[in-house]
């Protein structure tokens, strides 16, 4: 019997496979290019799939591009206001503004007073003379100033803290000394507002990193949703596949490109998405930016940037779809 | 070929669909299973392509121990057995090529041999000319041709059909029945479950009668039994002691060693 079913066997491989000696490697490369081919046709038919039902597809990319692009976009906004304040002057300086009463003998021994101290490390006077004549240089107030009868600037005393870029929060003592001296009309202490902006931008990235997180596991979950809903419309293909003795991978295979595509295609909507953004505010951006004396521009996405976003996109979509198969091949056995 | 010792399966619903069940088909051999409804036929099959689990006893199939299969080597278990449904499970959104090209895209066939191949089975269930047909516009019995075609292509070693004429006159399953006992001609070990006792007496195979999920017939038509050189007696377990050792022996051997050297698919019986 089983010799039988063996000579058979023999008889037909004989005719089927001429050459029967390099069999192995040439079965192996036969393999690897088969599974190059299902590759490429799983990418194919995925895509095709997509492009079967439009408005399902379109609905989930424009959620997905939006969940993208708007940390995108505030991290722009971040970047850009970041650049703007880091264009203002390093003002770690405590300017001290004395009573107009003050004159230039009175002011010279207070600085030498603020000299002495441990806690400051230069004092620079300005009196008013040397304030009016820097005031008529850099402002085109020149004709108006003319206008003045006498010399409305006080005295002003530049005083730089000792150790204060490191610990910022040393400082305060030495500022709400000079406010409180009665010398001084007023104290500008510009690190200050520089702390707080900072502490603003600080917060705006903070809340700008745990919105991407959120919207990125919204983009995760819609693809990997569609992917569900796609996964159980073709069920019974599903177990007829594995009853024909389909893998995990096999079977996971188009699955995982539905939702690489997704993700791709998303990308470049989200992409398109801040260009549009980003021509809509470049008017009333070029007139914040020149009454600023153009010293600062705006910058838009850099290829980096774009670069990457594209990859978070192709990277989530194809994540949401791995998800998704694997819950659902696991739950569903071929009946 | 397919070999059950003692196997019982337990629904968790508590219900006992088959109970001390052994028998044993050698490579190339042909049989029925019968029984009335709710006997256990499905029940059985379903364990041979590893759709299902015994609670008892152990079933080799292709020479693999399947209670010492692991998940992760189902698929490679199933790809040695075709399987044919009474419902054809034909996947309706592709052509009838493309339909019976599966197996050998999950096998990893290359384009070339795929068609070679798929030709070479709609030719032998006679559905050549309707390769780029969609299988809606088949006809009941064109569609179940197909699904047998489909589980062919394989060439797997077992080839296993429940009820696959349930849904087809008289004329029809009798015509769908010769498919299968052609599969046999070529070495194809062949296991079709159903309840028409007229179609299954008139084929003159070996038949497995279920009652109750209990084995009790196994008759053999003289003829078969003739050339099987067995006795032509019903029973489970009364093979002529040595000769049946020295083939399961064997039968086993083979199985593995086609299993490890001859992947299911490589050229081998069938096609002829
Ligand atoms: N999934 C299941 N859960 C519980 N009981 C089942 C299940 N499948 C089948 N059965 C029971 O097992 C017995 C055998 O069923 P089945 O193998 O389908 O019989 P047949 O195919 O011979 O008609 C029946 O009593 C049936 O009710
Ligand atoms: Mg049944």
């Amino acid at each position: 019997m089983n010799r039988r079913v063996a000579t058979i066997r023999v008889k037909l491989e004989k005719s089927a496979a001429p050459a029967p000696a390099p069999r192995a490697p040439a079965h192996k490369r036969r393999r690897m290019g088969a599974w190059r081919e299902h590759h490429a046709r799983s990418f194919r038919a995925s895509l095709r799939r997509l492009a079967g039902r439009p408005g399902a597809t379109a609905l989930t990319l424009l959620v997905m591009s939006l969940a993208l692009c708007l940390p995108f976009l505030l991290w722009l906004l971040l970047d850009n206001a970041r650049a703007l304040g880091g264009h203002l002057d390093d003002a770690r300086g405590i300017g001290v503004f004395l009573k107009p009463e003050i004159d230039a003998a009175t002011a010279r021994s207070f600085a030498d007073k603020l000299r002495r101290r441990t806690d400051v490390a230069v004092v620079a006077i300005k009196t008013p003379e040397e304030g009016l004549a820097e005031f008529r240089s850099q402002s085109g107030f020149a004709d108006a100033l003319k206008v003045l009868q006498s010399n409305p600037l006080p005295t002003v005393l530049i005083v730089t803290p000792k150790i204060a870029a490191a610990s910022a929060r040393a400082t305060p003592a030495l500022v709400d000394e000079l406010a409180h001296d009665k010398h001084v009309d007023q104290v500008q202490y510009d690190a200050l507002w520089r702390q707080r902006l900072d502490a603003i931008l600080a917060f705006t990235a903070r809340v700008a990193g745990v919105l991407a997180m959120l919207l990125g596991l919204a983009a995760l979950l819609v693809v990997g949703n569609t992917v569900r809903n796609d996964i159980v419309g073709r069920a019974e293909e599903i177990s007829v596949m594995q009853l024909l003795g389909a893998d995990r991978a096999f079977v996971r295979r188009p699955f995982l490109y539905t939702g690489l595509w997704y993700g791709a295609l998303a990308g470049l909507v989200a992409l398109l998405l801040i260009a549009g953004v980003e021509i809509a505010l470049a008017a009333p951006l070029d007139q914040l930016t020149s009454s600023y004396g153009g010293r600062f521009t705006i910058h838009g996405l850099s290829w980096v940037q774009a670069i990457a976003l594209f990859g978070t996109s192709v990277m989530l979509g194809w994540l949401g779809a791995w998800i998704a198969t694997s819950r659902q091949l696991r739950l569903g056995r071929p009946q | 070929m397919i070999k059950f010792e003692q196997v019982g399966k337990k629904y968790p619903s508590g219900q006992e669909a088959l109970s001390e069940l052994s028998f044993e088909l050698d490579a190339g051999e042909m049989a029925f299973i019968a029984g009335h409804s709710g006997a256990g036929k499905s029940t059985l099959l379903r364990m041979v392509a590893l759709m299902d689990r015994p609670t008892r006893g152990q079933i080799t199939v292709n020479g693999q121990n399947l209670a010492k299969t692991k998940a992760r080597h189902v698929p490679r278990v199933r790809r040695g057995v075709g399987m044919v449904f009474q419902d054809h499970r034909l996947l309706m959104d592709r052509s009838v090529f493309d339909n019976v090209a599966l197996p050998l895209e999950i096998a990893g066939c290359a384009r070339g041999e795929i068609g070679r191949r798929v030709r070479a089975a709609l030719d032998k269930v006679g559905l050549l000319a309707r390769e780029a047909a969609a299988p809606v516009t088949l006809s009941t019995g064109e569609q179940q041709r197909v699904g047998i075609a489909r589980a062919i292509v394989g060439k797997p070693p077992v080839l296993i059909a429940d009820e696959p004429t349930g849904n087809l006159d008289p004329m029809l399953s009798a015509e769908i029945m010769k498919l299968f006992a052609e599969f046999e001609q070529v070495g194809t070990t062949v296991l079709v479950a159903s309840h028409d006792l007229n179609l299954i007496k008139r084929m003159g195979k070996r038949v497995l009668v279920l009652d109750h999920g209990k084995l009790i017939d196994d008759f053999r038509p003289a003829a078969a039994a003739a050339s099987n050189n067995a006795v032509a007696r019903s029973a489970r377990d009364d093979y002529p002691p040595s000769p049946a050792s020295a083939t399961n022996g064997e039968g086993q051997q083979v199985g593995a060693g086609q299993d490890a050297a001859v992947p299911p698919l490589s050229p081998g019986q069938g096609d002829a």
